[in-house]
């Protein structure tokens, strides 16, 4: 096509691909590594598990005192952080490769474990059980905007509480073939869980080049690491089993009053645990996290929703990035009791600034009641957000075709350009609601005057009516079933 | 010149520690009685913090303050006041269940009931059973409380409380339980006496059971 623009080659051009956004400098992200460096060194973090300490203390670098407080300097923490891998592909029990953790590439998925949900049939608050999980899991695998499944709720019905985790997996399993993160009681818990994804993917060694999940643990804010903790990140390590270690502060409350101070502290946690892993075995795949967020001063609540959870993770992913290693981080979440406008907001602000940020997993997407309740109307809602942030990362394209002026020029002034075939090209180009009505008002009425909440409703039940995963075939349900099997057994003695 | 009582209640609504517990001495020493100076002072002070509290005036750093300043005038006053004045509003023993390591919210409530005068005993997290029926025995309290942030350790606050009743003790306290799974209804099925949602309502609840 012959170009109409006069000078297709100016000189000393930027363009950017995308909108760019960052909360910290260079020299700012130093100024928290360096402070995390000193905590370690000198307030250090305490270890409750014997073969962790073991392993701080023949490193012959680390200290261990007597309270079981480890202080690490900052040299062994410099070499252990070189270790870890920069690029992850996380595959779904159907063998798609549909997640390449790798700097700047984001993907949002659930939360997991809430302990009560909404019945849709009474609508009465109670405990979630085996089929709330699979409902979930059915519809994320549905939904075209989340990339991978936390259990979104707790099974509750289930026979022992030590063995919980398995169950979940199950029901998690039924309903999704996408990649997960998931939740484990203990070292022994994830084992399973681990041995289980291994059945889809043909062994151990397939599990390591693409694993189907990732393994969700957390250190206990301020600086202590608690004995199942450190179990389950022991064995990721000794496996090869990516895994988040992921601080849960609330500023103000478990962690200091200011941001960066939280985030200093956190850093430390972080670190402390990659020091941990590479002694045990150096480049697994660690990936670092933090739900940072503020203790309400009125309620006491954990925050999900406000604004300074969305500002201190976008800024703990600047962080990550120049320390090389992937995000997990949160957005999509609320504290209101029901999917209402505080919902949508929460959840908008927070996803938007995930997103702009660059973190790699995006989870808690859905939750409502600060953490603790489930709402697949929630997860249905978000998605639409979701695929509006998306588009609000596309950015604008200014080459020959995005500046149009053949189309301008074709139009003239007073024409129109619906007819042409530069719109018929690129109206795809933008983001196609589906729960957003931009309907006249009469349309409106006339079709039942629904609300958001409706539509969002509709679509949550058409998913639960008609959507079926694809079904695990028989000889992998039965090794399932034994590895669940064995586990009530060991512990019903 | 007497001492301001009405000025150290808004010192103390204020948070001013040292100055709270300066005030109490001046007042002290100048042969103020302390009975007058708890009720009208310190307490006075107490009172509106508590509803300046609820009338989201206030918020929890604040309030944990002025508790403070509080006790900094207590420890003054305490040696020249009768055994009943200086009586704690009751006494409180609380522990997080084995198995759960959740925390500050078990700390916030022991906070709280210390501000509003209780004597408290924090036994801390991941408890055994046998630890609570202990506590019980050895400091009698009031009030026993139990944190579970898990659906998954909650049933072992049931087991505390038949553990109590072996023991043939279950009666001589008032047992609260709370944390983010727990309900009212679920407190009943156990046999627990109260419900605590957050920190502030179960000082309330725990009050009203303790009945000082
Ligand atoms: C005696 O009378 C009373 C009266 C009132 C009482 C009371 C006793 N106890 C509490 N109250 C009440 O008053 C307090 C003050 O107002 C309030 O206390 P709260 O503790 O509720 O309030 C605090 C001030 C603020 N709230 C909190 O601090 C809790 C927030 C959430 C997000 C949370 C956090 C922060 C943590 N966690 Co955990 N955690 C969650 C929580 C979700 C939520 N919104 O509750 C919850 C409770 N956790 C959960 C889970 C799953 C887990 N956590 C775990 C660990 C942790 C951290 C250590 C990381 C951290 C705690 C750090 C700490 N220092 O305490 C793990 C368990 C570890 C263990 N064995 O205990 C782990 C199992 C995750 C894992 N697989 O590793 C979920 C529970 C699921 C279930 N089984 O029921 C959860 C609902 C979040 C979720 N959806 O995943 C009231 O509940």
């Amino acid at each position: 096509m012959e170009s109409i623009m006069p000078d297709m080659q100016p000189m000393n051009q930027t363009v950017q691909e995308t909108p760019q956004f960052r909360v910290l400098t260079e020299d700012q992200i130093e100024q928290i590594y360096f402070a995390a460096l000193d905590v370690l060194e000198r307030v250090g973090s305490r270890v409750h598990e014997d073969e962790a300490l073991e392993l701080f203390r023949n490193s012959n670098e680390a200290v261990v005192s007597d309270d079981k407080r480890v202080r690490v300097p900052a040299s062994l923490v410099e070499r252990a952080l070189k270790s870890y891998p920069r690029k992850i592909t996380l595959q779904g029990r159907n063998g798609k490769r549909s997640v390449a953790l790798q700097k700047d590439h984001v993907y949002f998925g659930t939360g997991s474990d809430l302990p009560f949900t909404y019945d849709r049939k009474t609508g009465e608050r109670r405990r979630t059980t085996y089929k709330d999980v699979t409902d979930a899991a059915r519809i994320v695998d549905a939904l075209p905007n989340f990339d991978f499944f936390m259990s979104h709720g707790i099974v509750s019905d289930v026979p022992n509480p030590q063995t919980y985790d398995r169950h979940q997996f199950m029901a998690m399993l039924e309903g999704c073939t996408k990649p997960m993160v998931v939740t484990s009681v203990d070292g022994e818990g994830l084992e399973d869980l681990w041995k289980m994804a291994c059945l889809f993917q043909g062994g151990e060694e397939e599990f390591r080049l693409s694993p189907m999940f990732v393994a969700y643990i957390e250190p206990i804010s301020p600086l202590t690491n608690d004995r199942s903790a450190v179990e389950k990140l022991l064995f990721a390590a000794e496996k090869g089993i990516p895994a988040m270690y992921t601080p849960c502060p609330s500023s103000g409350a478990t962690a200091p009053a200011t941001i960066a101070g939280m985030l200093v502290q956190s850093l430390a946690e972080t670190l402390l645990a990659a020091v941990m892993c590479y002694l045990k075995k150096p480049g697994m795949p660690l990936i670092m996290g933090g739900v940072t967020t503020v203790m309400d001063m009125r309620t006491t609540t954990y925050s999900y929703g406000a604004p300074e959870m969305s500002l201190a993770s976008a800024a703990n992913t600047d962080i990550s990035k120049w320390l090389n290693l992937l995000m997990f981080s949160t957005g999509g979440c609320s504290d209101s009791k029901w999917l209402d406008e505080q919902a949508a907001i929460e959840s908008t602000l927070s996803l938007l600034t995930a997103f702009l940020s660059g973190a790699n997993l995006v989870h808690d997407v859905g939750y409502i009641d600060s953490g603790v309740n489930a709402s697949l109307e929630s997860l249905v809602m978000n998605d639409e957000i979701i695929g509006m942030v998306r588009q609000v990362g596309k950015g604008i394209r200014t080459d020959e075709e995005g500046l149009a002026l053949k189309v301008i020029n074709e139009a003239g002034p007073g024409g129109e350009f619906v007819t042409r075939d530069h719109t018929y090209e690129h109206w795809r180009d933008w983001f196609l609601p589906r729960f957003m009505d931009r309907s006249d008002w009469e349309t409106w009425n006339s079709e039942g005057c629904k609300t958001m909440s409706d539509r969002v409703n509709e679509e949550t039940q058409r998913i639960l009516d008609t959507y079926e995963p694809q079904p695990i075939d028989d000889a992998t349900r039965k090794g399932l079933k034994e590895i669940i099997d064995a586990a009530e057994k060991r512990h019903s003695q | 010149m007497a001492v301001d009582l009405g000025k150290m209640a808004d010192l103390l609504i204020a948070g001013k520690v040292e100055d709270v517990s300066n005030m109490t001495q001046e007042a002290i020493d100048e042969g103020m009685n302390p009975k007058e100076i708890l009720e009208n002072g310190l307490i006075a002070g107490m009172d509106v913090v508590g509803q300046r509290f609820k009338a989201c005036e206030m918020f929890i750093p604040e309030v944990l303050r002025s508790a403070k300043a509080m006790s900094s005038g207590m420890d003054k006053l305490r040696p020249l006041l009768s055994e009943s004045d200086s009586r704690a509003a009751g006494s409180f023993v609380i522990g997080t269940v084995k198995g759960d390591l959740h925390d500050i919210g078990k700390n916030l409530v022991a906070m709280m009931f210390e501000g509003a005068g209780f004597k408290v005993v924090n036994l801390g997290i991941d408890l055994d059973t046998q630890v609570f029926v202990d506590a019980v025995k050895e400091h009698k309290p009031d009030l026993l409380g139990m944190s579970a942030l898990l659906t998954t350790t909650m049933p072992r606050m049931g087991e505390v409380i038949n553990a109590l009743k072996e023991a043939g003790i279950r009666d001589q306290v008032k047992i609260m339980v709370g944390g983010a799974p727990v309900t009212e209804d679920f407190a009943q099925e156990i046999g627990a006496d109260i419900y605590g949602a957050n920190a502030a309502s179960s000082v309330d609840k725990g009050r009203e059971a303790v009945g000082k």
